[in-house]
């Protein structure tokens, strides 16, 4: 299934992923990046009050002060999440993480958090072919160089980008409408078509909002991953 | 083979031009091309049929990524996969790149050529394919930086207006660019062209309706190849709805108070003086600090002047040996002390120059306490009356304030001279209008102990706080227009003073038993900033200089100590207290002790 296209590629990642040993592999990646998605949750939770303030507490992370849920219920909740998360993630099945803020009342969309996930390489791990490069064309070599620029991003530089996105998405409340503090969540997930869904998740419309006023956040980068965050939301009236 | 490859470029082109308006016209025209159909569909792999799937495969590839799809259609370096990769590789992206202008040029082609066969059409564009392959070289260098940053470049970029931008890119920009793909990959090409013949005739979906459908699909965010899967549990309850305002808004605890913690308090006296023969009597107010820098004690029979400035002591007088100092206080220019003795009499001292002024009678017993208010001095006895002194006539006398059934050991007025309180041994608190001398403004009966420390605040001349005895051990702040109880504090023993900072928020207190130390509390927040253990018996007398830096106590271990706890620091500003103690602000100059 995986494109013939894109294997070329991969198969430039593995060579060096083999030869810098202290890269990000793949596998690593996938997991910082559900990581990421992990804390955006509890951070946006926080930030758009879906839960109130005192149900947080603050946990060093990325050099900052990240606010994670207390809550039982809410940490059980999320970490059922990221447990598919984590799967998915690592097969690369994954396009888009999708976190909607509900109007409890009016059972209106309010706020959306969409997080895009672009894999460079496709992932292999799920296929039984994978993980050894196919051998690589000419071409490859050339292709590299180019990648390699990203590739020589150390973990310390991706968290510092990691941390840029949480600072901007606690400073969005400036910009952001007063939400009513009556409001829920969901979490929607760009999942392939053929990607395996346990019974906890079902197929569901993109909650999208009407007329929504779309802001880019910065986004960040590992040698195998790119996640770029959008928040859009209802513009007051 | 050969020939179907050639011939697609040209009706690409083609359609291109006139495709916008070719769209509704694809179904009505009887495309005579079917007889191609068999041949082309033979010869090229990748045809529609199998396309459903194979797209979804395709496309999966790129996350459904609308971006991916236009970065590839537009830009030059599309046809690059297709002629150096393997078959298998170089297929898929063509597809892509057709699947944008297919569906425009397959309208075309079919609207325009209705009778003209593909091969006679393949067979003249021969020609143009030349010249096509060399813009697909040219194209070629750029290559390198295809790989995935082109498409990732515009993943952002584009959401809603993907359809417009295929559409427009395809008609304007790039008939050259999906030519050259064509060029390449003629069978791709091909492909498309055979497809849709046959979908004509066999009303199948033809590619053009999946290409319009994807496209569709892709310009309403819906992607046919990923689902949008919910995580269908609901989400846990909040415990109750949230004011994200207040949440925001909130005074922050934590960067309020720890700044006020974070003053510097020293707890080491500044200076220890020996006060040998202090009385021991929680009644008596034995120590002043004048506007003139002076500190005035009084040790039994005697009172002494120290001079902050210089550090030398004076002996201002002995009393007879048949009475004692029981109060002592400064007139407000610093010139004068009152001193009240046990027997009730009230002298007046000229302290430059060592001598009396005058003596005034009236009081039976002894006078435990005084204030003066310019010219008017209150004095307060055991026998629970106030009066009046006007220093300045010789019918001294001017009221009788009579309120305290029991001994008065609290006195102070307020600094504008409008209202004074007092506090007795009978628990009471009584606020007097100055005007109104007959009967107290106010009277609290809320201490369950004498009540001695009296204090009004600086920069709120309605505030004035008391503090309670032993078995009282509560300062409680009043609203002395209002005669509200504002705040309280249960400071855990025997209040024997109160004096406001003129320059902090706070409030120091002076403790007996059990503590017999020193307390500073932030107002109105009442946080116990720190306590200092200040003597080793109660702390009876407190006093602060004029400059409201330094505090005096003196305590029943017979030593007078000062305190630094009011400390300015440098660049500080003005105090908060400049409005409430102008008096004393006028002269802040800094007070020094040797």
């Amino acid at each position: 299934m995986s494109a013939p296209p894109k294997k070329p590629s991969s198969s430039g990642a593995g060579d060096k992923d083999k030869s810098k040993v202290h890269k990000l592999s793949l596998k690593g990646s996938a997991k910082l990046v559900a990581e990421f998605f992990q804390y955006s949750i509890h951070t946006i939770l926080f930030q758009r009050g879906v839960y109130p303030a005192e149900d947080f507490s603050a946990v060093k992370k990325y050099g900052l002060n990240m606010l994670v849920s207390s809550d039982d219920q809410v940490r059980s909740y999320i970490k059922k999440i990221m447990s598919q998360l984590d799967k998915w993630m690592l097969g690369g099945k994954i396009s888009k993480l999708v976190i909607v803020i509900t109007d409890k009342d009016t059972g209106e969309h309010v706020e959306r958090w969409q997080f895009d996930v672009q894999i460079f390489k496709k992932s292999t791990s799920s296929k039984s072919s994978s993980t050894k490069p196919t051998p690589a064309g000419d071409e490859n070599g050339e292709r590299a160089a180019p990648t390699e620029k990203e590739k020589e991003k150390t973990e310390a530089e991706i968290q510092q980008e990691i941390a840029a996105i949480f600072r901007q998405i606690t400073a969005s409340v400036t910009f952001l409408p007063q939400l009513s503090g009556n409001c829920t969540f969901n979490v929607l997930v760009y999942a392939d078509a053929d990607s395996e869904v346990p019974v906890e998740w079902g197929d569901s419309d993109a909650k999208e909002i009407k007329d929504a006023e779309k802001v880019q956040l910065r986004g960040f980068s590992t040698a195998n991953h790119k996640v770029e965050t959008l928040v859009s939301y209802r513009l007051a009236d | 083979m050969a020939t179907a490859t050639v011939s697609t470029p040209l009706k690409s082109h083609t359609g291109l031009f006139s495709s916008r308006t070719a769209g509704g016209r694809m179904p009505l025209t009887p495309s005579p091309r079917q007889r191609a159909i068999p041949i082309n569909l033979n010869s090229s792999p990748f045809t529609p049929e199998k396309s459903s799937n194979e797209r979804g495969a395709s496309k999966s590839v790129y996350g459904g990524n609308l971006g991916a799809r236009l970065a590839r259609a537009s830009s030059k370096s599309h046809h690059r996969d297709s002629p150096k990769s393997n078959i298998a590789a170089g297929v898929s992206t063509p597809r892509k790149a057709l699947e944008l202008g297919v569906s425009d040029f397959t309208l075309t082609g079919t609207g325009v050529q209705t009778k003209t066969s593909p091969k006679a059409r393949k067979s003249a564009n021969i020609k143009q394919k030349s010249s096509k392959t060399t813009i697909t070289y040219n194209a070629d260098r750029f290559i390198p930086n295809r790989g995935a940053s082109s498409a990732i470049a515009n993943v952002g970029s584009g959401k809603l207006d993907l359809q417009e931008k295929q559409r427009s890119r395809a008609g304007h920009s790039e008939a050259s660019s999906i030519v050259a793909s064509a060029a390449d990959d003629a069978l791709a090409a091909l492909e498309g062209l055979n497809i849709e013949e046959e979908d004509e005739s066999y009303s199948r979906p033809s590619p053009n309706t999946v290409a319009y459908q994807d496209s569709l699909a892709n310009a309403c965010g819906v992607n046919l190849n990923t689902r949008i899967l919910q995580f269908k549990p609901a989400p846990p309850e909040s415990s109750k709805p949230i004011d994200l305002r207040q949440q925001y808004n909130r005074p922050l605890k934590p960067a309020n108070a720890p700044p006020q913690f974070r003053r510097r308090i020293a707890t080491a006296p500044e200076r220890v003086l020996d006060a040998p023969g202090l009385i021991d009597d929680y009644y008596l107010n034995l120590l002043d600090w004048s506007s003139g820098n002076q500190v005035a004690i009084g040790l039994e029979r005697n009172v002494y002047v120290w001079s902050a400035d210089e550090g030398a002591v004076s002996c201002l007088l002995e009393t007879t040996p048949d009475t004692y100092v029981s109060s002592v206080k400064w007139s407000g220019d610093g010139a004068y002390v009152g001193v009240g003795l046990g027997t009730g009499e009230v002298q007046i001292w000229d302290v430059a120059e060592g001598v009396k002024i005058r003596s005034m009678h009236g009081h039976e017993t002894r006078v435990g306490v005084m204030g003066w208010n310019k010219h008017l001095l209150s004095t307060g006895s055991r026998s629970g009356l106030v009066f009046n002194h006007d220093v300045r006539i010789a019918e001294h006398k001017v009221a009788e304030l009579v309120s305290h059934t029991s001994e008065v050991c609290g006195l102070e007025w307020r600094s504008d001279g409008a209202q004074l309180a007092t506090g007795g041994n009978d628990n009471l608190v009584s606020i007097w209008d100055a005007r109104s001398l007959a009967v107290p403004k106010f009277t609290k009966t809320n201490h369950k102990a004498a009540v001695k420390a009296l204090a009004w605040c600086p920069w709120n001349m309605n505030l004035l706080a008391t503090g309670g005895g032993s078995y009282d051990r509560h300062i409680h702040f009043w609203n002395t227009t209002s005669g509200a109880r504002v705040n309280s504090i249960d400071t855990g023993s025997q209040v024997t003073s109160l004096r406001w900072s003129p320059h902090y928020r706070e409030i120091v207190s002076s403790s007996g038993f059990p503590d017999n130390s020193l307390s500073i509390w932030s107002y109105p927040t009442l946080v116990r900033n720190v306590e200092i253990p200040a003597h080793e018996s109660r702390v009876l007398h407190s006093c602060l200089s004029p400059d409201g830096q330094m505090l005096a106590t003196a305590a029943a271990d017979e030593s007078l100590k000062f305190w630094k706890v009011f400390e300015k620091k440098a660049g500080a500003g003005a105090g908060v207290g400049s409005s409430g103690s102008s008096a004393k602000a006028e002269l802040s100059k800094q007070m020094t002790i040797r």
